[in-house]
């Protein structure tokens, strides 16, 4: 189909977004916000390749935290026993992948044949198990509390990435280029190369199948192609990807958790992500992951403020209690959904006369 | 006579107690045009789930050039060069037109696993596709969505995935069924095209007896899941059962 002026605007959006990304650590010179860029970065990866799944080919899966938590987990154990450095890293990631491989071929092959409401029961069964196990297997996993460690020395707040004549480290508009701006484009890098794989795998003769499979899985195997075979492939690739992006994000935190990797909360909020930015786009991933993900960190405080500003009014004041940003933003997620039954660039892409 | 492309050998299926399709034995060969009538629940629409592998048989087999694809997935039948079109519109409905041909292009070109290109670099693909396009008029329609396409249209690409998996059977179930007058003769012109191809062999469910006239060059007749005659046209038409089980009355001959 022809471009849309809708599509050219989402993918300006997106662009813009990737920009803003790129310079965040000179935008925006305080940690926290430093912080969102990256956690933005990472679930823009993690939701994007559970969009492969749920609407380039749809699969519902529930267990997408799990291979997201095996590459976490994973760089975690191996920086925890070995200190830091870029081996068990490497190890963690290889590890992740390989645990997340056989998880994913071995719900794949056993379950995909069945229906996609037992599949989804399936994934969350085993999502469970896995939850269950980490905590339990403190010895290794270090149970509700997580593993805290030390990330690769180049990552370090004191390491100088360079130094000028003193010996001091270099400024770039009043940025000191520390260790700190280092793991955050290893963050960045990681994500944006992943994401451009998944563009390209997207756009490909594969991703055409997988279009085919979620349109009419009949005709699709009638036609010739082998749907259990394809399904359990983007399944494993899928995993793969979130596991990396996993090891990636426990690099970043130097703690990896059940909260931060695996809980059912994060499965939520890319559920949550995916349908907010439209379902079958990658695009919709880079919008739905900006917008909830801003929401969770500034929406309270916006919220506060805005009580604060209108304290003389009556009842305003508590409604915007900081509170209470929960509820305003389960309302605000349900008037996407009404307004954007397709997601917000789900929906952007057919506005407009076709160019 | 040239040796059978295509034989189901004593093919049953049974639904609980109720046998749908009852040791159906028959062989076809290429470049003859085998139109397979029969009332409305003989079996006829089963008999081609056996033959293209959306139903598994209960007993007896399906030979595709002498290889057994009895127990084989559709997919796999659809790699020894089974094709089938549907009787109720079977298509990728938010895909465009041309891209609904490109896949199955690309299904039998072996091109369905390449992920790392995208697939507008895969011109050979486009081009083929846009050929069976034009061989079916469906040119102008090609980016439009196969779910916005009027019946007749829908029809018409239905026949055209089918002609672009270049299969060496070609199964036709009603394929004017819902057609208005003018579409019609377009499809019957590519069965027509396909069935001058003497290494074809075609299998057409077909209820208009202008069209059967017009096309076949044997029948077979079924009735309640058993095969119930078959042989040249006007031996079929003329015979006495088929009369009495199929048409009721003479009438529906005209």
């Amino acid at each position: 189909m022809k471009q849309t002026t809708g599509t050219l605007v989402v993918k300006l959006v997106v662009l813009a977004i990737a920009a803003v990304l790129l310079f965040a650590p000179f935008l925006f010179q305080n940690v926290r916000s430093v912080e969102v860029a990256a956690r933005i970065c990472i679930f823009i990866v993690l939701v994007a390749s559970y969009d492969l799944l749920i609407g380039y080919t749809g699969i519902v899966s529930f267990a997408h935290t799990m291979f997201f938590g095996f590459g976490a987990y994973g760089a975690a154990i191996f920086l925890k026993d070995m200190g830091p450095g870029w081996w068990p890293v490497a190890l963690g990631a290889v590890g992740g992948v390989v645990v997340s491989l056989i998880m994913a071929t071995a719900i794949g092959l056993l379950s995909l044949r069945v229906k996609a409401i037992f599949f989804a029961m399936i994934t969350l069964a085993a999502a469970s198990v896995v939850l269950v196990l980490v905590s339990q297997l403190s010895q290794l996993t270090g149970g509700e509390d997580g593993i805290t460690y030390k990330a690769p020395d180049l990552f370090k707040p004191a390491t100088k990435l360079l130094v000028d004549g003193n010996g001091k480290v270099v400024k770039l508009f009043g940025v000191s280029l520390n260790g700190k701006v280092a793991a955050y484009y290893f963050v960045y890098l990681s994500c944006l190369v992943l994401f451009l794989l998944m563009l390209r795998f997207v756009r490909s003769p594969l991703g055409t199948v997988l279009e085919a499979i979620r349109e009419n899985e009949a005709r699709a195997e009638a036609i010739g192609y082998r749907v259990v075979a394809y399904r359990t492939f983007i399944f494993c690739l899928s995993a793969t990807i979130a596991s990396l992006v996993g090891t990636v994000y426990a690099v970043w935190l130097k703690y990896t958790g059940p909260d931060t990797s695996l809980s059912f909360d994060i499965m939520i909020d890319i559920l949550l992500m995916v349908v907010i930015g439209g379902m079958g786009t990658m695009w919709g991933a880079v919008i739905g992951a900006v917008l909830l993900v801003l929401a969770q960190y500034y929406l309270r405080d916006l919220m506060g403020a805005a009580s604060e500003a209108l304290s003389g009014v009556p009842v305003l004041p508590e409604l915007l209690a900081a509170d209470r940003w929960l509820f305003w933003l389960g309302i605000i997620f349900i008037l996407l959904v009404y307004f954007f039954p397709k997601g917000i660039a789900g929906t952007a892409m057919q506005a407009g006369a076709r160019r | 006579m040239t040796s059978p492309s295509l034989v189901t050998q004593d093919l049953t299926i049974r639904f609980g107690g109720h046998v749908a399709v009852n040791q159906v034995s028959c062989a076809f060969r290429p470049g003859e045009l085998t139109v397979i009538v029969g009332p409305n629940g003989a079996g006829k629409t089963t008999y081609f789930n056996l033959i293209s592998g959306q139903l598994k048989a209960t007993s007896g087999t399906v030979t595709k050039d002498g290889t057994d694809i009895t127990q084989m997935s559709p997919s796999a039948r659809a790699g020894h060069g089974i094709g089938r079109a549907f009787q109720l519109t079977n298509l990728f409905p938010q895909l465009t037109v041309l891209e609904n041909i490109r896949l199955a292009v690309q299904a039998r070109s072996g091109d369905g696993w390449r992920m790392l290109r995208p697939v507008s670099r895969f011109r050979g693909l486009t081009e083929k596709a846009e050929h069976f396009l034009e061989a079916t008029r469906l040119t102008s329609l090609a980016h439009q969505k196969a779910a916005n396409l009027p019946h007749g249209d829908q029809r018409k690409l239905e026949v055209a995935l089918l002609m672009a998996m270049e299969p060496d059977i070609y199964m036709f179930d009603e394929p004017t069924a819902g057609m208005s007058l003018d579409h019609a003769p377009d499809v019957l012109e590519l069965i027509h095209q396909i069935k001058a191809d003497p290494t074809k062999t075609v299998l057409l469910v077909e209820h208009k007896m202008d069209v059967v006239r017009a096309l076949a060059d044997r029948i077979i007749v079924l009735h309640n899941g058993e095969l119930l005659a078959d042989g040249n046209p006007a031996e079929v038409m003329s015979s006495q059962i088929v009369r009495d089980v199929y048409l009721g009355t003479s009438e529906g001959m005209e």
